[in-house]
Order: structure tokens, then C-alpha cells, then sequence
């Protein structure tokens, strides 16, 4: 019994241990981040601001912003094994968003980084205070990068959702389906 | 003219009901085209009174999700699938059991890319369908970093280990869990420090025999977690040998096997 006691307590010190990791932000890194796309993100966001998805449904309600979301495409790997099955579900996102995939990786390529810097200019209408709003998945850092390369491009109305279309889906609102948009080859 | 715009007017008045409105319009349209895929035209019955399927509703790590599926009626039993819906290689599992194998209790540990219903499909030995589902909150499990392949990663690759349960069932099963050292890397992984995409390599099938009977033969794919972690029964009535081979998709074989039998091993 005393036995029990103990592992009981030892398995709630190990939950705490596990929460206030699981609750620890992310420093925010100096540059892009480079390191696992999928992990702990920070709590703030420089030059930026971050969206609770109560804020974030307010704001859409609002109007006026453009809504993009940097997910990733699935990738296919190289190898697969013979009849096996790859098939993706087609991407959903928050209604009205532009799904660029790639948008938030460390290092752009300057063909990327272009198409991505002229898209967001189009989508703010040219208007530098318009409202960017940025999300990919919840943890991942590709949304992060994303809003802080807006904010390097001159957006001055910049905002994370770091929730993503999980945290979205976990407040009861539904996705639409979406199509990515590239650079042209 | 007229037949163009009416069928654009009728276009306009399909499209928007035949495209997902909604997440779970999605996620049925998603089912149906898997249950085709894999099933054809075949019938899948509701099956929750015959196959149980347990998950976490929201998994802490998305790489690393355990799944435990139950059937009520082992003898009646020839295969199982667990089919994860929203992955992009959505068949995880499919488990055919041999005359050695229990098919009542099996555990594996999945990925799982983002939020998504998983299946669990039981195959009768008369060829009959029943299905049963679940609802699970997790995302990212596919490209979760994997490590790398430098040699200290691989050094023991396919490495198995195998626990048994001390006691029988009672009826003769001897409950085991075999491990086997497989980064089983899946293609979509990055390598943080050359910073391209690992190269997929991951196991293709798992078969164990005990005393030369097929106890089970696995199919599985890049769903699979690293490190598969299998949980199965024997039905063992002495002592004997458990025999595992496994083949991943690089074409390496791995072949282990271990002393089993009633009172463990």
C-alpha cells in the first residue's frame, strides 16, 4: 500500500514535471528558426502579435485581413514500397485562407522568398498596415518563421495563431478544403 | 446556349453539395474512399461489438501512439486492419493470424499526422467485415525528426527483444510483446543537421512462427512507429520456440527467436 502511495505520488510529480514542461515557451531564436519544424514555440512573436482563437475569430468576423497558412504539403517519399498506398487527404485549412506550403522554412530560396514577398504584398493590396494573419499546425515553428519574415518585409499589422487548424478544429469551428499556391517553374 | 447555361446552372447547384462543407462531411468521404481502396465492394459491418479499438483521444507524442485493439470472438478471427484515415499512407496494420496465433488483444504503436478518425477492420474466417472507429487528437507524427543515419543509429538495427506475460491465460495463450530496433524511417523526416529529407527505410513485414506455426504475418508501412513495439498472444501448450522475421523495405532481413512457453520462458 505504502508502495502504492509512493508510485501514485511519483507518477503526479511526473505529470507536473511533464505540464510545466509542456506549458515552458520556446525563447524566441535571434534568426529563423532552423531547428525541428514540429515542437515547443514561443509565446511572443517580435514586431508581431499573437492570436488566442477567440481573437482570432473576432478578428476574421472583422474583416479586412488576409488569412495564410504555411502547412506543408505532405512530402512523397523517394522510396515506397510496391502497391503500397500514398494517398494524402486533400489539405483543409480556416475558410478564405491562402495555403502557401514552404512559406515558413528557415532559408528561403530567393525564387520562393520573392513569390512570397509580391503574394502577401497582393493580398494586402498593397497596404502595409492591412492585417496579416499567419498559422500552420499547433507546435509548429513554419508560421512563426513565416510572420516574422512578413515583419522583415515591411507588414506592420503582423499576427501569429500559434493554435494552427488544430486548436481551430478543438474550438468547435470546422475547415474548408484549400489549394496550395507556388511559384510557377 | 441554353444547354450551357443550364448546365452551368446545375454545376452551381451540385458543386457546393458535393464538395466537403464540413470537417465530418470530409472525414466520411475520406472513409469511403479507403474502404474502396482496400476493400472494394466488399460489405464492412458496424463492429463494435465484435472489435474494440483503444487510443488516447489526444496523443502526447504524435510519432509514438499506442493502439490496442480487442476482438470478441478470437477464434472466429483471420485478420485485422488499423487504417489511421487522414495519414498519407493510411494502412498501418494488416494482421493475418495463424493457427499459433490469439488474435484477441494486439498492440501497436502508430503515427499520425494530424487529427483524424482510425479504423480497426476485423476479417472473419468466413470473410465477413466489421468495422469499428475512433476519433484521435494528434498531429505531426509523420515528420517528427527521426534522427539521422549515421552509423551509431543503425549500429543495432533490426535487434529484437521479446517479453513474455509470466502467467497463461488459462486457456493456453501466453501473452508476448516483441520490439524490434527500426528507425523505420518513412521519407517525410527531416535531418536536422544536413537538413535534407532522410531517405525512407522502414519495415515491411513482421512474421512470427511458435514450434513452425504461423503465429501472425504483419503488413505494415511508414505509419508504423520507430522502434515497433508489437503486443500479441500465443497459444502455446508447451514449451517452444518463437521464431520472428522481419523485412524491411531496403530488402534487409532480420531474424531472432526466442524460448517460449507456458510458465514464460
Amino acid at each position: 500500500m505504502t508502495i502504492r502511495k509512493f508510485e501514485s505520488l511519483a507518477s503526479v510529480a511526473a505529470l507536473l514535471t511533464f505540464c510545466a514542461a509542456a506549458f515552458a515557451a520556446a525563447p524566441e531564436p535571434n534568426d529563423y528558426w532552423s531547428g525541428p519544424m514540429q515542437g515547443e514555440t514561443p509565446a511572443t512573436l517580435t514586431g508581431g502579435r499573437v492570436l488566442q482563437t477567440q481573437d482570432m475569430a473576432a478578428l476574421i468576423a472583422a474583416g479586412g485581413l488576409a488569412l495564410i497558412d504555411v502547412a506543408e504539403a505532405p512530402r512523397r517519399p523517394d522510396t515506397r514500397a510496391p502497391g503500397s498506398v500514398w494517398t494524402p487527404p486533400p489539405h483543409r485549412n480556416i475558410a478564405g485562407s491562402i495555403w502557401i506550403p514552404g512559406a515558413g522554412a528557415a532559408q528561403l530560396d530567393p525564387r520562393m522568398n520573392e513569390f512570397f514577398r509580391l503574394r502577401l504584398a497582393k493580398a494586402a493590396d498593397g497596404d502595409l498596415d492591412r492585417p496579416l494573419v499567419f498559422y500552420c499546425h499547433l507546435r509548429c515553428w513554419g508560421s512563426w518563421n513565416a510572420a516574422k519574415r512578413a515583419i522583415g518585409y515591411g507588414h506592420r499589422a503582423v499576427y501569429w495563431y500559434p493554435e494552427g487548424v488544430e486548436g481551430w478544429q478543438d474550438s468547435g469551428r470546422t475547415l474548408a478544403p484549400a489549394e496550395p499556391e507556388t511559384p510557377l517553374l | 446556349m441554353t444547354r450551357f447555361c443550364l448546365a452551368l446552372v446545375l454545376f452551381a447547384a451540385i458543386a457546393p453539395a458535393a464538395m466537403a462543407a464540413d470537417d465530418e462531411t470530409a472525414r466520411a468521404e475520406r472513409w469511403n474512399d479507403l474502404r474502396q481502396s482496400f476493400f472494394g465492394q466488399r460489405p464492412i459491418l458496424e463492429g463494435s461489438d465484435k472489435i474494440s479499438l483503444d487510443a488516447p483521444d489526444r496523443a502526447m507524442d504524435a510519432a509514438l501512439v499506442p493502439v490496442t485493439i480487442n476482438v470478441a470472438n478470437p477464434s472466429q478471427v483471420k485478420a485485422v486492419y488499423l487504417l489511421i484515415d487522414d495519414n498519407p499512407a493510411p494502412l498501418a496494420a494488416h494482421v493475418a493470424f495463424g493457427p499459433a496465433g490469439d488474435p484477441r488483444s494486439l498492440k501497436l504503436r502508430v503515427r499520425v499526422n494530424q487529427y483524424t478518425y482510425i479504423h480497426a477492420v476485423e476479417e472473419t474466417l468466413t470473410g465477413e467485415l466489421f468495422a469499428t472507429r475512433r476519433f484521435v487528437k494528434a498531429a505531426g507524427g509523420c515528420s517528427a525528426p527521426a534522427g539521422s543515419y549515421d552509423p551509431a543509429a543503425l549500429a543495432d538495427i533490426g535487434r529484437m527483444k521479446l517479453r513474455a506475460s509470466e502467467q497463461s491465460s488459462g486457456d493456453g495463450s501466453v501473452e508476448a510483446q516483441l520490439l524490434v530496433r527500426h528507425p523505420n524511417f518513412n521519407g517525410m523526416q527531416m535531418d536536422q543537421v544536413t537538413r535534407l529529407y532522410t531517405p525512407a527505410r522502414f519495415l515491411k513485414t513482421i512474421e512470427a512462427t511458435y514450434n513452425n506455426e504461423i503465429v501472425f504475418r504483419l503488413e505494415t508501412d511508414i505509419s508504423m512507429a520507430t522502434d515497433p513495439a508489437i503486443t500479441f498472444g500465443v497459444r502455446t501448450s508447451q514449451k517452444g520456440k518463437l521464431a520472428v522475421s522481419a523485412r524491411d523495405s531496403s530488402g534487409a532481413l532480420f531474424e531472432s527467436s526466442f524460448d517460449l512457453g507456458p510458465q514464460g520462458s
